[in-house]
């Protein structure tokens, strides 16, 4: 499946997300949430990475990193050649049009005062030079493009249902012709028979315009369905990275075995045969992540060893890359 | 949204007779004489025969039916006759609600104390919202900076620190230490009697004004500031202003554009129902600096027991409020469009 | 408005006097604006319909009486050129009339000539039963007002009036001018706004703008009748606040000229003289503080005839018991601590005018415990375990009430520590000012029903005459159901011995004669400890170092000599 020829659109290099926490009278900060603690992948020209893992392990922290909607603390982010973790204000906007989010929660990304039509067209204005009519024209476009009926420019979010609003919020995204989409958990928040429409429309118009996705979520089927390669994160870092097919056929790290084994079969007979792989305990603070591998606290396979190094990130097959000391 | 208000304005008058009627009764219900702070030197037979003349001897009902003629048609036909000449009915001796301390009509009274309530109380709301607005939203946007501390220090002394204490500091400062000869000398007792010609006495206007305004307007502007700040932080967090920054909007945009105007819906609310405060005048702070307001003119009222004037007032407020209370809803129906009222 | 007065007032001088010396330092108006604070802001220019001091001080710079009261208390003539007497035939020789002959060529604020008629309409107004007249008092035993000819008015008692000098002495019995308030008699009276917010007078000033509760400002009136006064060609009369702000005006940052009734805690006061802005002037009228003896039985077991004559009190009759309370009040440090300048120990509850002051009774500024307690022990009340005297099973145990006040609650405080030293138990009460001093029927705690042991507040009388204030304490005046609780003899004195003194008052016009007969009712009073004298207040005003010509005055208008105020250099 991997093509060599295709090259990388974006490449992250050892992204760090440091939140501050502030404490006391003063608000003084007292220490740091890791969100994102080094991690490293490239996502290929037109493909779609899937990014997995449990709630709160820092994998909506690397999508707005990679946008830069916040301040990375370390690391650059090459997209299309530019390493925007250093770009200034305003070379940072003219870049934005590029790169472009779709959020989790339609509703509440939406600027509840604003028309479908000012907040599609909102990025025109700001990005380009059109005239009115030009302008009413591409919003019909893009409101073409996600099947919602032009008529509707005039109306407001909260009019909308929950898919409809998701379409908006595509054809926001797309309105500037971006290169690369990070969907941030886009069908989280929608019914399940919506869901496929949304993901089917997703497929649409990366297959028109050639889009690069970076696709976040926790629905690992979803990801196998869409994903051309997987990354899989456990408490801000990486621990496997892989070809889609390979990944969820074999999978390497423990964390991936056990993510996988959790995954319902769609057979319910054969759900019996699946050795489950259940984790103990909670997974760890990030404001206070445990010594050497992160994932030791949990880890069935854990060594004394795991408390001591962190394993090193590297690649066990072809374009198969993985964090453990104990995969060979 | 028309007929929301129309429907509302309907109800609000049962609402306000009953209001009336429920002032009418509790003034009524007070042990109050006015012929109480009379000097003892005047005997109790020509104080019955005072009371006599007010009209207290008649029974409650009467005196309440008498108080909404003249109200309610006496002087809304004299309004009439002087703003537009109409003559309708016997308009040189139509009976108006006086007040019985000073014998003159209630409304004129009134008329006469707006002037210096609105340049003071209302110009003490306006600073106040123009201080309010900037730190609320600075202070939000830079959540627990020096400037955020200040502010929230400043809020919580502005609010907590009476009037009556910030008042007399002020004169103490700016009247009695400052020289007389001062630029920044101001004058303690407002002079209600001045009137604006020209660029000398518009300064002399901004001196008067200057220290009632600013004690009040700090009072003002830490609460809505508190307001301001809390509204902005809510927002800030929200999503669809991440959406506005991976727009690419500039920060200046995603401020004002989306975040601000956002922000306004619940503070516009507040400012809103707080108007009607600035007609009811600032007792306290009028009290100090003699400024002889709407304020004064109630306390005045209340301590002579004229009781016309205080249920006038008295209703006038209310009716401000109903009102100030369906501005606050419309605006918020015209500010949202999530709302809708039909 | 200076320039304009300066040169009206120097033609007017010019032309009507030779003799006056007509240069422009003697002119009305050449010292510019006077600022005057009131903390009580003026409601009406009309006595008639206020009873208000602030009222009547307002209106007496505009509108004025035949005569007034100088500061000593003595009569001076106003708008005629002398006081009536029995001996210059004014009075008649039975008492029963009085004829006043107004000055000439004298005129109103807009020129018209001051005549007898305006004289009789204003007692007219008055007099109307339907017009709520608040001054009505002065005029109680009038039968007639009369013109006899243009300058000429004679006023007719029912009877026998010793002292005539009701009706038109004083400021609350202004004259008004007939031809302005000619519709405003009776029920019309209060519709009256303009006449009532701008009377034409014959006073100094005229009113330029009248902001009711607010402020006033006044001119110089054009035609005064002395030409060279007043010195101020207006006046800015300024209300509201509180006496503290007003006294800071004054004294401290000098913004207003005059500040009056500066009732503040002594040291205040004291602090802000210090400032060297201004000063403090003090008058002593009749005001005495007091505490009223009931000598009815005020227990709420006898329903209606609480506080009523048929009962009375189980130990307020016995005067030992009276006497000790009196004894045992440090007087002097009452003064200090509630009034500083405006207080003086009194022993007598008629202290002023200075004839009527009885050197009868000193003695009293001397605490004396030892001795109070030594009188209750010789009259057989026994100090009891609980450190309260009793005989026959009565308990020395009293309700003691007031207005709310800060200075009488203070008062309250110190009286009960020391009444506790000679085995008396005191419960405090205050009630609102409101309450206490309205007539409200059905309120039980007015003054005059006194249902407790016994009151403090402060009276006094209007002018310098004490007949009737005196003649309160006479049997007729006791409040009761019967009289639905009006009358003044608070402690329910009933003394024929008095009431033949206030008999012989009323028959005797001799002001020596008069004087002798007051001091002998005080005495009564004084030595029967049914009235204890506390303090004789007085009136406190701030003024400050530039004007001049104030006579802080007791018996009148403070500004009853604003026409001779003028600029210090």
């Amino acid at each position: 499946m991997l093509d060599e020829k295709k090259k990388p659109l974006v490449q992250v290099k050892n992204l760090k997300m440091h939140f501050p926490i502030n404490r006391g009278i003063l608000k003084r900060q007292v220490g740091a949430v890791k969100a994102v603690d080094g991690i490293s992948f490239d996502v290929f020209e037109g493909e779609t990475l899937g990014l997995v893992g449990e709630s709160g392990c820092g994998k909506s922290t690397v999508g707005r990193c990679v946008l830069r909607l916040y301040e990375v603390t370390e690391g650059s982010i090459d997209i299309d050649g530019t390493d925007i973790a250093t770009l200034s204000g305003a070379e940072l906007r003219a870049k934005r049009p590029e790169m472009q989010m779709i959020f989790q929660d339609p509703q509440a990304s939406l600027n509840p005062r604003m028309t479908v039509g000012s907040i599609i067209s909102e990025p025109l204005d700001e990005h380009l030079n059109m005239s009115k009519a030009e302008k009413r024209e591409k919003v019909g476009e893009l409101m073409d493009a996600v099947g919602l009926a032009r008529r509707f420019a005039d109306r407001y979010p909260h009019e909308f249902s929950g898919g409809q609003r998701q379409r908006i919020g595509i054809a926001r995204a797309l309105a500037l012709n971006p290169k690369f989409i990070v969907c941030d958990e886009p069908i989280a928040a929608l019914d399940v028979s919506i869901q496929a429409q949304v993901v089917n429309l997703l497929e649409d118009l990366q297959e028109k315009l050639g889009l690069t996705y970076l696709f976040i979520s926790h629905d690992l089927s979803m990801v196998r369905h869409l994903a051309t390669r997987v990354a899989v994160m456990y408490l801000g870092r990486l621990v496997e990275l892989g070809d889609s097919e390979t990944l969820y056929m074999t999978p390497k790290h423990p964390y991936t075995q056990a993510l996988l084994s959790a995954v319902p079969h769609p057979d319910p007979a054969q759900a019996g045969n699946i050795d489950r792989v259940i984790l103990q305990g909670d997974v760890p603070s990030p404001a206070n992540p445990p010594p050497g591998c992160t994932f030791s606290t949990r880890c069935p396979r854990a060594e004394a060893v795991c408390k001591q190094n962190s394993p090193e990130w590297r690649e066990i097959g072809e374009g198969h890359f993985a964090a453990c000391h104990f995969i060979e | 949204m028309l007929n929301f208000t129309l429907r509302r304005l309907m109800f609000t008058i049962p609402t306000l007779l009953l209001i009336s009627f429920i002032i009418f009764i509790v003034l009524d219900l007070a042990p109050n004489d006015p012929t109480g702070n009379l000097p003892l030197t005047i005997p109790p037979e020509v104080r019955a025969k005072i009371r006599a003349s007010l009209g207290l001897d008649a029974p409650m009902y009467i005196r309440y039916l008498l108080w909404c003629q003249q109200f309610f048609i006496n002087e809304p036909l004299n309004l009439m006759n002087e703003w537009f000449g109409w003559c309708i009915g016997d308009c040189e001796n139509r009976l108006r609600v006086s007040s019985w301390a000073t014998r003159s009509p209630v409304v004129d009274l009134i008329a006469e104390r707006m002037p210096q309530t609105l340049w003071v109380v209302g110009m003490s709301y306006v600073v106040g919202i123009m201080i309010a607005l900037p730190i609320g939203v600075i202070s939000a946007y830079k959540q627990y900076s020096w400037f955020d501390q200040a502010g929230t220090f400043v809020a919580m002394v502005g609010f907590s620190v009476p009037t009556f204490f910030t008042g007399v500091l002020l004169i103490v400062i700016f009247s009695v230490w400052m020289p007389n000869d001062s630029i920044f000398w101001l004058p303690s007792i407002y002079d209600t009697t001045h009137e604006v010609t020209d660029w000398s006495s518009f300064v002399f206007q901004i001196r008067q004004i200057a220290m009632p305004v600013m004690v009040l307007a700090l009072y003002n502007a830490a609460q809505i500031s508190r307001f301001m700040r809390a509204s902005m932080l809510d927002n800030l967090s929200q999503d669809y202003v991440r959406t506005a920054r991976a727009k690419g909007l500039r920060e200046k945009s995603v401020l004002l554009v989306h975040v601000l105007r956002n922000s306004m819906i619940p503070v516009v609310t507040v400012i809103a129902l707080g108007i009607p405060q600035v007609f009811g005048g600032a007792i306290i702070t009028e009290q100090i600096f003699k400024v002889n307001g709407l304020g004064q003119l109630l306390i005045i009222g209340i301590e002579g027991a004229d009781i016309p004037l205080v249920q006038t007032l008295t209703f006038l407020f209310a009716v401000l409020i109903v009102m100030f209370n369906l501005v606050a809803d419309v605006l918020y129906g015209l500010l949202d469009p999530r709302i809708r009222y039909d | 408005m200076t320039l304009k007065y300066l040169v009206a007032g120097t033609l007017g001088a010019a032309m009507l006097s030779t003799t006056a010396l007509a240069d422009a330092h003697m002119a009305q108006g050449r010292d510019g604006n006077v600022n005057i604070i009131y903390w009580q802001a003026a409601s009406i220019m009309n006595p008639y319909l206020s009873g208000g001091t602030k009222d009547l001080n307002a209106s007496s710079m505009v509108i004025e009486p035949l005569a007034h009261y100088d500061e000593t208390g003595a009569m001076v003539p106003t708008l005629v050129d002398e006081i009536p007497t029995v001996g210059n035939g004014g009075v008649s020789a039975d008492l029963t009339s009085i004829t006043w002959k107004l000055s000439e060529g004298l005129v109103w604020s807009d020129g018209s000539a001051v005549t007898s008629a305006d004289v009789v309409f204003t007692a007219n107004y008055c007099m109307d039963e339907t017009g709520g007249c608040q001054q009505l008092a002065k005029f109680g035993d009038v039968e007639s007002v009369e013109a006899l000819d243009d300058l000429t008015v004679k006023i007719t008692f029912t009877g026998p009036k010793p002292f005539p000098y009701g009706p038109f002495v004083g400021s609350t019995t202004p004259i008004l001018q007939a031809a302005q308030f000619a519709d405003c008699m009776g029920i019309a009276a209060p519709t009256c706004t303009d006449q009532n917010f701008g009377p034409i007078g014959t006073g100094p000033f005229t009113v330029t703008e009248f902001r009711a509760n607010d402020a006033i400002t006044l001119a110089a009136n054009e035609n005064y009748r002395d030409p060279s006064k007043p010195a101020f060609a207006t006046v800015n009369f300024k209300g509201g606040g509180d006496a503290a702000a007003a006294g800071r005006a004054v004294l401290e940052t000098g913004e207003f000229d005059y500040a009056w009734n500066l009732q503040l805690a002594p040291e205040i006061l004291a602090d802000m003289e210090a400032k060297g802005v201004g000063t403090v002037h003090s008058s002593f009228g009749p005001l005495v503080e007091r505490l009223m003896i009931n000598l009815t039985n005020p227990s709420a077991e006898l329903g209606d005839e609480r506080s009523t004559v048929a009962h009375p009190h189980p130990f307020m009759t016995d005067m030992a018991v009276r006497q000790a309370l009196s004894m045992a009040i440090d007087r002097p440090l009452l003064v200090e601590i509630g009034y500083g300048q405006a207080g003086k120990v009194t022993c007598n509850v008629l202290p002023a005018p200075a004839i009527y002051d009885s050197p009868n009774n000193a003695g009293c500024e001397v605490q004396d415990i030892a001795g109070a307690n030594a009188l209750l022990d010789a009259a057989g009340w026994v100090m009891g375990a609980d450190g309260v005297r009793a005989k026959d099973g009565v308990r020395l145990s009293i309700l003691y009430q007031t207005s709310t006040n800060a200075v009488r609650q203070d008062f309250q405080a110190l009286i009960k520590q020391w009444w506790s030293e000679i085995g008396v138990e005191t419960e405090l009460k205050n009630i609102s000012g409101g309450v206490f001093f309205g007539g409200d029927q059905s309120s039980p705690d007015t003054f005059q029903k006194l249902f407790a042991d016994l009151e403090m507040y402060a009276n006094n009388f209007d002018g310098t005459d004490p007949e009737a204030y005196m003649g309160s304490w006479a049997c007729d005046k006791i409040p009761s159901p019967e009289n639905a609780w009006l009358g003044r003899n608070m402690p329910r004195h009933c003394d024929p011995a008095y009431d033949a003194l206030v008999a012989e008052m009323a028959g005797t016009a001799d002001l020596n004669e008069r004087a002798r007969l007051a001091i002998a009712m005080n005495d009564m009073l004084m030595q029967s400890y049914t009235i204890i004298p506390l303090v004789h207040r007085g009136n406190v005003s701030g003024v400050v170092n530039t004007l001049e010509g104030v006579r802080l005055n007791a018996w009148d208008s403070e500004l009853w000599n604003i026409a001779d105020w003028s600029r210090a250099e």
